[in-house]
């Protein structure tokens, strides 16, 4: 298996959901809690697993924002695993979710080095490396009712940016979605071959309006009624 | 290496549904809770609203639960002690009720409309307007006035469903959606779930906004729009549609007033009304009988376009031939149209005819049978996939309710409304256009109001003013000055009772409404009035009892202050005689319960609205032998009845809970509702899902259940004739009041348009706009909504400062560089902000998400948090009246109409600020903390079990 | 990057006594100008192992949870970082045992003690090459992903070292013209090596805005990056250094890494004045300070691409 994620950037509106559902989950999840730092003062700042970043493409008027959420990839060449000198940082070999141990990690942010994708957060109070478990929490809790079996983000956002499955198996909505929209990874140069892929925005076809015109002008008193019965 | 599998334990959880409130979207939501804390907040996979999805706020619920600004314990104004210092004392919940009711009760008993009481956002008009109406007080409405008011007067007063809560786009069968204006709205997680059906399904989102942000951004084609200009789009758009004969002829004829005959006698009374026969049937011109004919008889055959002359003489025109006269005008024309909206002309002429494209060549069928008014079958509905949205960037505009009527008006020329694929009403809507019920109108020491203080103006006979023409209400509302103003004007409350204009008043109670700060215009103005004295040094407004649940800006200015409980603490019901959560295909509503017991000495407002109910002996409260008829809130909803076999909940009525939506009260609903999972629904059967303001079924429900009065049709309004009425008015031609005031007759008559048009914002016609050439706006970002949010830690996190968004190329032109300060300065006044250049922006205007700044102190944030140091407000900009004209009263900065807050009509300049110019000005003093509270956390680390480590 | 001063020790100090156990290895083993005295040797191994041990005490400084430390070695297999725990610790028994024996002894250039040397000052330049590598590994960071990184490391362990050793040569009284020799020369392939870096990273070559986000065809400007202040990420990467700024800093740390331990290694070859070399050693201390602060400062890390950085 190869769990990962699909973000649809046609449908993201940039709301936020996930990356506060993951806040919520993961605040009470497998490395809580996820600190705040001046929660309520100056410059509020903490751990967070799924960041949404907005950008702008093009030039007024031509221009279009573009939401961009980004957790973990659960890159398949994740050098966050590589470089970890302790191995609190692993790739499960099973579904190739890629975790931190906070049992064993020293926290000297080598792997945040490593991560391309801004997707390891250090708790400042725990000392400890943390990031998207992809929800292994709930994923596998069968005390969970099957259809919440997903990871919180992918649960709960409203524009169904977010489909969670296995790369691995062909058929798979995320395969499908992926293999259909034109699905990419970020960064591909780098050759991390991340799992997540991101589908771009749709072109919308032109809707055709020319046969719609009138040739002649049309005078209100010379209009001609249609017997329709009230 | 396998993961060992370790979760945690759920054996110590707890499941309870409930319903949010992070928003006015009302999501079901499955909390999970573990020894009185919550774990998780999720979305309810069953509810009709939300489909198990949730939205940022939703989620972050837990932040606000556990929020430091939370109040503790009721509070006084300490003796001697200033208003607005913040110098507070705590007193028990049984002194405070004692306080208040022996001061309303003098007030019942002497002159009710003494008590002002208005409410902010909080869902439960139906409870507030009924205590309201039983005290005898015609000063009460909800915050309507200065939110969206427009946009629900536009609807009623032309469809009999509105956007805002009362009608959606049917998001499973639309093709074309057309956003006006929206970031983030009532609709927060439907709107988004659709969107991306929308978009799923290959259907075009265009988005009409001066920004694009929120939802602009994923849309397919993006028309930024100068604001306040979307009325003219719109009847320009019209005008195309009729240029090109494309409207729907079928739907004009046989469900709206188009070919209905008016009267044409300019200069004369009457003029502009409906010809009527004897028993005030209106009448058409039947094509096959060649003759005048009662329109509203089944099997008539109108003519659409015409020009008659009535037995007696007097032309008559079919109001479809007075609008396509008035919209093929060469105002309406793409070419002109494209100077006053800033959208080439090429692109408005193509958007007219995509839609026009997607109703008529690609229309829908679905093929169920139904029963039209007149009991004649028909084998399907016929959809027009065209749909539509608007909300406050269209409604907050002086111009507003007639923007909304264009924006309707292009959907009933495209046949779109209610129909499969198009703009759907939501139970109880339709109403008949305009819902029957009328505000009262008088108001007598120790005596209920005849009906509730707001209701449906038709005519100017059903204002609420005196002999003399002056309004009876504080906020002027049905006035002169704002005749149909169906959800009043909070927004001047505190500036009238101040200038006692027309009155002085004596309490003044605020729920939940945050009046001294982000819900007020000119806000530091205003707390200036809220403090300032008479001659006697008695405060003008003398006694200001704040409810609410956090320490706002406004709870620094209360005289008693009453905790309120948080979402998670106590019972609502979301009520069908109020805003329900129904949808297009299921009426529904419902209810919070208490999943968490308050830590605080805090009580429900309902709670304590019903006990002082009972004390004052209001007749609905009381019991024949004197005593209170209901013990609590709880109690209230499960018993009342507003008319037999109606309350405020649908679900499980009757004795043992068989009978829904009408039936006797039912002593265990609650508990249905509760293993519900909070919610009711009645999935109305196919034949009823559309069509339904002529679907007889649906109608005859509709009677049943005490949605309508009848189960007549609900006749569609291109035309209205409640304005004309109006207008004559204001033209000295009606038969019935008129006002004296020559600033009214003119506001009247120009104003009042029985078609739908574009004017000039008010406040433009009088500001310089060469002086100030920008436009500038709010928007409402999604993660926060309301912005009451500052307080939550993980959401300030996301945004706790806001910057004034400039168009990147325009900004640059003036030497405004990124992230720099700038003055921003309107007639009213100036504040110092931080830009941030974006191209997604209108290069006429500004704007910012509102309601980010806070006062220094407030919400339980720490004195230098950024909101107060960087963050800022642009209600100082905003004046609640217009700029002064010579000779003339000062009037309301608002629609003449609807009386809706102008807040989107300002116009400023921006200058650079001076080197080392830094931080939000104005700023204000810090609020000092409440008794009891405790300073908030350095440092959060929320959890509610030690974690179960997944080991390596 | 975020230039921690722990880890900018680290690589200075554990750099530089790698680099002057490797030398007094090598000049003992080769009888370079006659070898180091017992005194001589015993003072270089003995601040060879005080500027390792600083550098790894303060690379634990750097953890934000050191209790784990002791697991750093765990991932030897894969880990450059493990490694070089791996290897800087086993380069203490080998440079205490020689330390120990020439205490005992008295005779640096005896077999056992020059294999224990030989053995430490190896496995001082492999750690040396494990700390390039934690860095080149990444390609994260164009600026450090290149062998120029280990090169450069070992030009600066060394030259460090030799300045050092020049220094313990002329204070001890012995003649050090060799050896001050070397140590010009060590530093000069500093200047060189890092001229090339310099060269070489000044060039725009790494990913863009462009391919971190997808978007090829126009311009991608950042809106918003989804938080008001700052966050780990932004803190540990969102360093920027004016261009201007980094070169003024740049020439003073030429200044002081190359042109001053230079010209006061030169004064000192024909003076043999104690100050002199103590003011070189200082100085390229200092200045090679300096060079790891650019180190970090100068390396943009791709995660900037989401923050609006164009390019890295």
């Amino acid at each position: 298996m190869r769990l990962g994620l699909v973000i649809d950037l046609d449908t993201c509106v940039g709301c936020h959901a996930c990356a506060v559902a993951c806040k919520e989950w993961n605040t009470s999840g497998t490395t809580a809690p996820l600190t705040d730092y001046n929660p309520y003062g100056a410059k509020p700042s903490g751990v967070w697993f799924n960041r949404i970043r907005h950008y702008e493409i093009g030039e007024y008027p031509y221009n279009k924002t573009v939401n961009f959420p980004m957790s973990c990839m659960h890159c398949e060449n994740a050098e966050c695993v590589t470089v970890c000198p302790t191995g609190a940082s692993h790739k499960r070999p099973e579904d190739g979710i890629v975790l931190v141990d906070q049992d064993k990690c020293m926290g000297c942010n080598y792997c945040s080095w490593a991560c391309p994708y801004g997707a390891r957060e250090l708790d400042r109070v725990s000392g400890t490396m943390k990031k998207c478990t992809l929800c292994i929490d709930r994923i596998y809790d069968m005390e969970i009712p099957e259809e919440e079996r997903q990871p919180a983000c992918v649960l709960t956002c409203p524009a169904h940016a977010r489909m969670f499955g296995d790369f691995d198996d062909p058929e798979s909505p995320v395969s499908r979605a992926v293999r259909e929209r034109g699905g990419y990874q970020l960064l591909p140069e780098l050759n991390y071959d991340p799992t997540n892929h991101y589908l771009p925005p749709r072109v919308h076809a032109p809707i055709p309006t020319e046969g719609l015109k009138k040739k002649a002008a049309i005078k209100v008193k010379e209009w001609v009624n249609r017997v329709i019965e009230r | 290496m396998a993961t060992v599998m370790e979760f945690e334990d759920h054996k110590k959880q707890e499941i309870k549904y409930s319903t949010c409130y992070m928003c006015a979207c009302r999501c079901g939501i499955k909390v999970t809770l573990e020894d009185n804390k919550v774990r998780f907040i999720q979305g309810n996979r069953n509810h009709p609203i939300n489909q198990g999805v949730l939205c940022a706020k939703g989620s972050a619920g837990i932040m606000k639960q556990y929020s430091p600004a939370k109040l503790r314990n009721p509070l006084r104004r300490k003796p001697g002690a200033e208003r607005g210092s913040g110098e507070f004392e705590e007193i028990s919940w049984d002194e405070a009720i004692q306080i208040l009711t022996e001061r309303l009760a003098h007030i019942r008993a002497t002159d009710p409309n003494k008590l002002a009481y208005f409410t902010g956002r909080d869902q439960m008009q139906a409870l507030t307007g009924l205590w309201a109406q039983q005290f005898g007080t015609l000063n009460w409405s909800a915050h309507g006035g200065f939110c969206s008011v427009n946009m629900a007067t536009a609807g009623l007063y032309m469809l009999g469903h509105a956007f805002w809560e009362f009608g959606d786009p049917d998001w499973d069968r639309t093709k074309y959606f057309m956003l006006w204006g929206v970031a983030e709205d009532h609709s927060s997680n439907p709107m988004k779930i659709g969107l991306e059906k929308l978009k799923r399904n290959g259907g075009k989102f265009v988005g009409i906004n001066p920004a694009r942000t929120g939802y602009q951004a994923i849309a397919d084609e993006w028309v930024p729009i100068r604001p306040g200009t979307d009325g003219m789009f719109a009847l320009s758009m019209v005008h195309v549609l009729l240029t090109n004969e494309q409207f729907d002829w079928d739907f004009l004829l046989r469900y709206t007033n188009a070919p209905f005959l008016v009267v044409q006698t300019p200069g004369q009374k009457g003029d502009g009304l409906l010809w009527r026969d004897g028993e005030g049937h209106p009448l058409v011109w039947d094509l096959e009988q060649e003759a005048f004919v009662n329109g509203m008889q089944p099997g008539v055959k109108p003519a659409l376009f015409g020009e008659y002359q009535t037995p007696d003489g007097r032309p008559v025109r079919t109001i479809m031939s007075i609008l396509a006269d008035r919209y093929l005008d060469e105002r309406y024309s793409p070419v002109n149209a494209s100077k006053i909206t800033g959208i080439p002309a090429e692109t408005i002429e193509r958007l007219a005819l995509e839609m026009a494209h997607v109703a008529f060549q690609e229309s829908i069928e679905i093929a169920v049978e139904w029963t039209d008014w007149a009991g004649r079958k028909h084998d399907r509905f016929i959809g027009r996939p065209v749909s539509m949205h608007a909300m406050r960037g269209i409604s907050a505009h002086s111009n507003g309710l007639q923007a909304a009527r264009a924006i309707h008006l292009l959907q009933i020329l495209l046949g779109t409304i209610d129909c499969p694929g198009g703009f759907r009403a939501k139970a109880p809507y339709p109403k008949p256009v305009p819902p029957p019920n009328k505000p009262a109108q008088h108001s007598a020491p120790n005596t209920p109001l005849s009906s509730l203080p707001l209701g449906f103006p038709t005519a100017p006979e059903d204002l609420v003013i005196d002999e003399e023409g002056r309004p009876k209400r504080i906020d002027k509302a049905y006035s002169w000055e704002a005749p149909i103003a169906n959800h009043g004007l909070m927004h001047m409350v505190i500036t009238n009772a101040v200038n006692k204009d027309p009155y002085g008043i004596d309490t003044l109670i605020f729920f939940m409404a945050n009046m001294s700060w982000n819900s007020t215009m000119n806000t530091a103005n205003v707390q200036e009035m809220l403090k300032a004295k008479d001659e006697n040094g008695e405060y003008k407004i003398p006694f200001l009892v704040v409810v609410d649940a956090f320490h706002s800006e406004m709870v620094n200015f209360g005289d008693l202050i009453l905790p309120d409980t948080t979402y998670l603490e106590r019972y609502d019901s979301i009520s069908l005689l109020d805003r329900p959560i129904s949808e297009p295909d299921a009426i529904c509503d419902s209810i919070r319960h208490p999943i968490l017991k308050p830590d605080r000495n805090v009580r429900p407002w309902q709670d304590v609205m019903v006990e002082i109910a009972g004390k004052l002996k209001f007749p609905a409260f009381t019991k024949e032998d004197g005593t209170p008829r209901f013990s609590s809130y709880k109690d209230f909803i499960a018993n009342f009845e507003r008319a037999p076999g109606i309350g405020f909940l649908a679900g499980w009525r009757g004795k043992d809970g068989q009978s829904h939506l009408r039936g006797e009260p039912n002593p265990n609903q609650w508990e249905h509702y509760i293993e519900n999972q909070g919610f009711f629904q009645y999935h109305l059967p196919k034949s009823m899902r559309f069509y339904r303001f002529a679907n007889k079924e649906y109608l005859e429900l509709a009677q049943r259940i005490g949605f309508n009065p009848t189960a007549d049709p609900i006749i569609i309004e291109l035309y209205s004739e409640t304005f004309q009425r109006f207008r004559l008015a204001g033209m000295g031609l009606y038969d019935g009041p008129c006002p004296k005031d020559p600033v009214d007759r003119e506001r009247l008559a120009t104003y009042f348009d029985p078609l739908p048009d574009y004017y000039e914002p008010l406040e433009q016609q009088r500001i310089d706009k060469k002086e100030y050439p920008f436009y500038a706006v709010n928007q409402r970002p999604m993660m926060m909504y309301h912005s009451w949010d500052s307080q939550n830690a993980w959401l300030r996190q996301i945004i706790a400062q806001n910057y004034l968004y400039m168009n990147r190329k325009r900004a640059e032109q003036m030497g405004i560089a990124d992230k720099s300060w700038v003055w921003v300065e309107s007639h009213n006044g100036k504040i110092r902000v931080q830009v941030k250049l974006i191209e997604g922006c209108q290069e006429d205007t500004v704007w910012t998400w509102n309601a980010i700044g806070k006062q220094s102190g407030a919400w339980g944030l720490k004195p230098d948090a950024a909101e107060a140091t960087r963050g800022f407000l642009m209600n100082h900009l905003i004046s609640e009246l217009l700029p002064p004209k010579q000779g003339e009263r000062r009037l309301t900065n608002s629609d003449p109409i609807t009386g809706q807050a102008a807040w989107y009509d300002l116009m400023v300049k921006i200058t650079p600020a001076a080197p080392g110019e830094e931080g939000t000005w104005p700023t204000f003093p810090t609020m000092k903390p409440l008794p009891g509270s405790a300073p908030a956390p350095d440092v959060l680390r929320y959890h509610t079990h030690e974690p179960v480590n997944l080991k390596s | 990057m975020h230039a921690a001063l722990a880890v900018i020790f680290l690589t200075l100090f554990s750099g530089g006594g790698f680099g002057l156990m490797a030398l007094i290895a090598i000049i003992n083993d080769l009888h370079i100008d006659g070898g180091l005295s017992p005194s001589q040797t015993l003072i270089g191994v003995l601040l060879s192992l005080v500027f390792v041990t600083i550098g790894m005490l303060s690379s634990t400084a750097h953890l934000a949870n050191p209790k784990n430390a002791w697991r750093a070695f765990t991932r030897w297999r894969t880990s450059w970082l493990a490694r070089e725990g791996v290897f800087a610790v086993s380069f203490y028994p080998f440079a205490i045992g020689y330390l120990v024996w020439v205490f005992l002894t008295g005779a640096p250039d005896a077999r056992i003690g020059l294999t224990l040397a030989s053995i430490a000052g190896l496995l001082g330049l492999i750690t040396i090459f494990c700390q390039g590598m934690i860095y080149a590994v990444l390609r994260t960071i164009r600026q450090w992903n290149t062998p120029l990184v280990p090169a450069n490391f070992y030009a600066m362990g060394l030259a460090t070292g030799a300045t050092l050793l020049a220094a313990i040569r002329v204070i001890t009284g012995g003649n050090a013209s060799i050896f001050i020799g070397l140590a010009i020369a060590l530093i000069a392939a500093v200047a060189l090596l890092k001229g090339i870096y310099y060269f070489w990273i000044s060039r725009p070559a790494g990913p863009t805005i462009h391919t971190a986000t997808g978007f090829n065809r126009s311009t991608v400007r950042l809106l918003d990056q989804g938080h008001t202040f700052g966050t780990f990420l932004t803190e540990e990467f969102g360093h920027i250094l004016p261009q201007e700024k980094a070169r003024s800093i740049k020439v003073l740390m030429y200044l002081l890494a190359v042109v001053v331990p230079i010209i006061a290694l030169g004064v000192s070859l024909g003076a043999q004045s104690v100050p002199a070399v103590i003011v070189a050693a200082v100085s390229i201390v200092v200045g090679l300070g300096l060079e790891r602060w650019l180190f970090f400062v100068e390396a943009q890390h791709v995660v900037n691409l989401y923050h609006g950085r164009q390019r890295c």
